[in-house]
């Protein structure tokens, strides 16, 4: 492996000077000077060792080409690691240091991403639907619609983030692009499941849309992250852990469990984001902590949306005759979990909320003092 | 074969592994999972090591070695054999006996790590776990 200093130098390896005569000028009269062929200021003679798996992007994170700059010199679409010229044009990048937009494990999470993909159309058993109760089809179909709703939030956040990061975090982008695709495919599931047993679309009420505008609005792409990856897709997370709990036959069982592991995907991204935003500068934890204050309030007040909360305890019931009785006791057990593995990510990513958050703790007889220790 | 073996939990890599077709559509996993089987005369714990389509390693260890493994699962012998004993029966999981569902509710077996990333893996490869664990139904399983 070499890399190569002088330009001008004609041997990187294979050149033996045979490259000295070849035409200086194109048939078109534009000149050329064969620079990619006599010696590109990049590393050459890269040979990755290629794992039981394949050729993943780790493998290839060899030598300067796995150096990930924390301030890239340059802001162009130029690939990282390249010979790039001088005047390549600015692309009119904002996320220009590695801390806006990195994680630890985003280059695994993206090769675990393109590994787990599914379809909705035939990964799921959609022949095995039966005729269901009618309120628990409406249940169900009410599920869907909130989720059908919310769930492209995931995909336009980053679509809105991904323009403006800097190239050089080409494997950060990759990672946004497989959580784009599996939201769609995750709007696809739940569109179809409320469409494809006799019921439809139902209800959709402001207090979703809150959310979705809080997230979509967030000044800064970290506070985005926060608010959607950590915050938003932690609580959907859980939703679809339960979704197995809710579901009245195998093909709900099937979509929730398949949607979990690509949720579970992006909150870890989210997670380790925000870790490495906050190591790499301790200021932007208040800017993170400040838009969870607001997050939260919102985030509750989602919570208490009523076509979903209660479809949700309806399904979790097994129906309207035990919503008071089993349903909402169900309900409130697996808010008390989801506000603890929130919590829990919050300090994995060195954002403690324990003392700080805006979420109804107390209401749910929660203690923040003992909330980690089950 | 008892579930509370080390022997057992290497019939079910073996089974897996041998299967490749029942696993790939879930995708490569890496994890370390490890389960605790409470019991009167002596806890035991396994831990299994899932890499790309396969499982990788089994071994069994002292309970107190689980913290080594992503996350791990934790309950009495009882909860763990009627799980498999819906296994068995239904020839995957069912109802709430998922793996995913028993963890949630958290009644009996319990979802525990110290890392909230390595516990997320549960969720994030959980179809993998639940077809190796389903694979009860395609090994010899005698309760108890």
């Amino acid at each position: 492996m070499t890399l190569t200093q002088d330009p001008t130098q004609t041997d990187r390896g294979n050149g033996d000077g045979r490259y000295d005569n070849l035409p200086t000028v194109s048939p078109l009269g534009n000149p050329l000077d064969w620079k990619w062929l006599r010696g590109a200021k990049s590393e050459w003679g890269v040979r990755p060792k290629i794992g039981p798996r394949g050729l993943t992007m780790l493998d290839i994170a060899t030598g300067t080409y796995g150096d990930v700059p924390d301030n890239p010199t340059h802001r162009s679409m130029a690939p990282r690691g390249a010979d790039i010229d001088p005047d390549t044009p600015d692309m009119g990048y904002i996320l220009n240091k590695k801390s806006d937009v990195w994680a630890e494990n985003v280059v695994e999470l993206y090769e675990e991403a393109v590994a787990r993909q599914w379809s909705a159309t035939r990964d799921i058993p959609w022949g095995e639907l039966r005729e269901l109760p009618s309120d628990i089809e409406h249940a169900m179909c009410q599920v869907c619609t909130t989720l059908t709703e919310v769930e492209m939030i995931a995909a336009d956040l980053p679509a809105k983030w991904m323009w403006r990061m800097n190239h050089d975090f080409l494997e950060a982008k990759m990672f946004l692009c497989t959580q784009i695709m599996d939201e769609a495919r995750h709007a696809e599931v739940f569109r179809k499941r409320a469409l494809a047993n006799g019921g439809g679309l139902l209800m959709s009420r402001g207090q979703s849309e809150g959310l979705l505008r809080t997230i979509i609005e967030a000044k800064s792409y970290t506070q985005a992250t926060a608010l959607m990856h950590l915050l938003g897709e932690g609580f959907i997370l859980d939703i679809f852990r339960m979704g197995e709990l809710i579901s009245p036959s195998p093909v709900e069982k099937r979509m929730f469990r398949m949607a979990m592991q690509d949720e579970a995907r992006h909150v870890a991204y989210g997670t380790m984001h925000i870790r490495y935003a906050v190591e790499q500068d301790p200021d932007v934890a208040e800017e993170i902590h400040e838009a969870l204050d607001h997050g939260e309030a919102v985030l509750t007040a989602f919570g208490t949306n009523q076509d979903f909360g209660t479809a949700l305890a309806v399904l979790l019931g097994g129906g309207v005759e035990h919503v008071e009785t089993k349903g909402f006791e169900l309900q409130a057990d697996m808010q008390r979990k989801q506000f603890a593995s929130y919590l829990a990510r919050c300090e994995r990513a060195g954002i403690s909320r324990l003392h700080r958050t805006k979420l109804p703790l107390e209401l749910l007889g929660l203690d923040p003092n003992t909330i980690l220790a089950n | 074969m008892r579930i509370d073996t080390e022997a057992f939990f290497v019939a079910l890599a073996d089974e897996l592994n041998a299967h490749p077709e029942q696993f790939k559509v879930h995708g490569e996993a890496d994890m370390v999972a490890a389960l605790v089987m409470r019991k009167a005369d002596g806890d035991f714990a396994v831990r299994v090591a899932f890499e790309g389509i396969r499982v990788e390693a089994v071994s069994e260890i002292v309970p107190a070695d689980v913290v080594g493994a992503d996350y791990y699962l934790d309950g009495p012998l009882p909860a763990w054999q009627a799980m498999f004993d819906d296994i068995l029966a239904n020839g995957a999981a069912s109802g709430r006996l998922t793996i995913n569902s028993l963890a949630l509710l958290g009644t009996e077996i319990r979802l525990r790590g110290d890392d909230p990333m390595g516990v997320d893996k549960f969720s994030r490869f959980n179809q993998t776990l639940q077809e190796y664990l389903d694979g009860a139904a395609r090994v010899a399983v005698a309760a108890g």
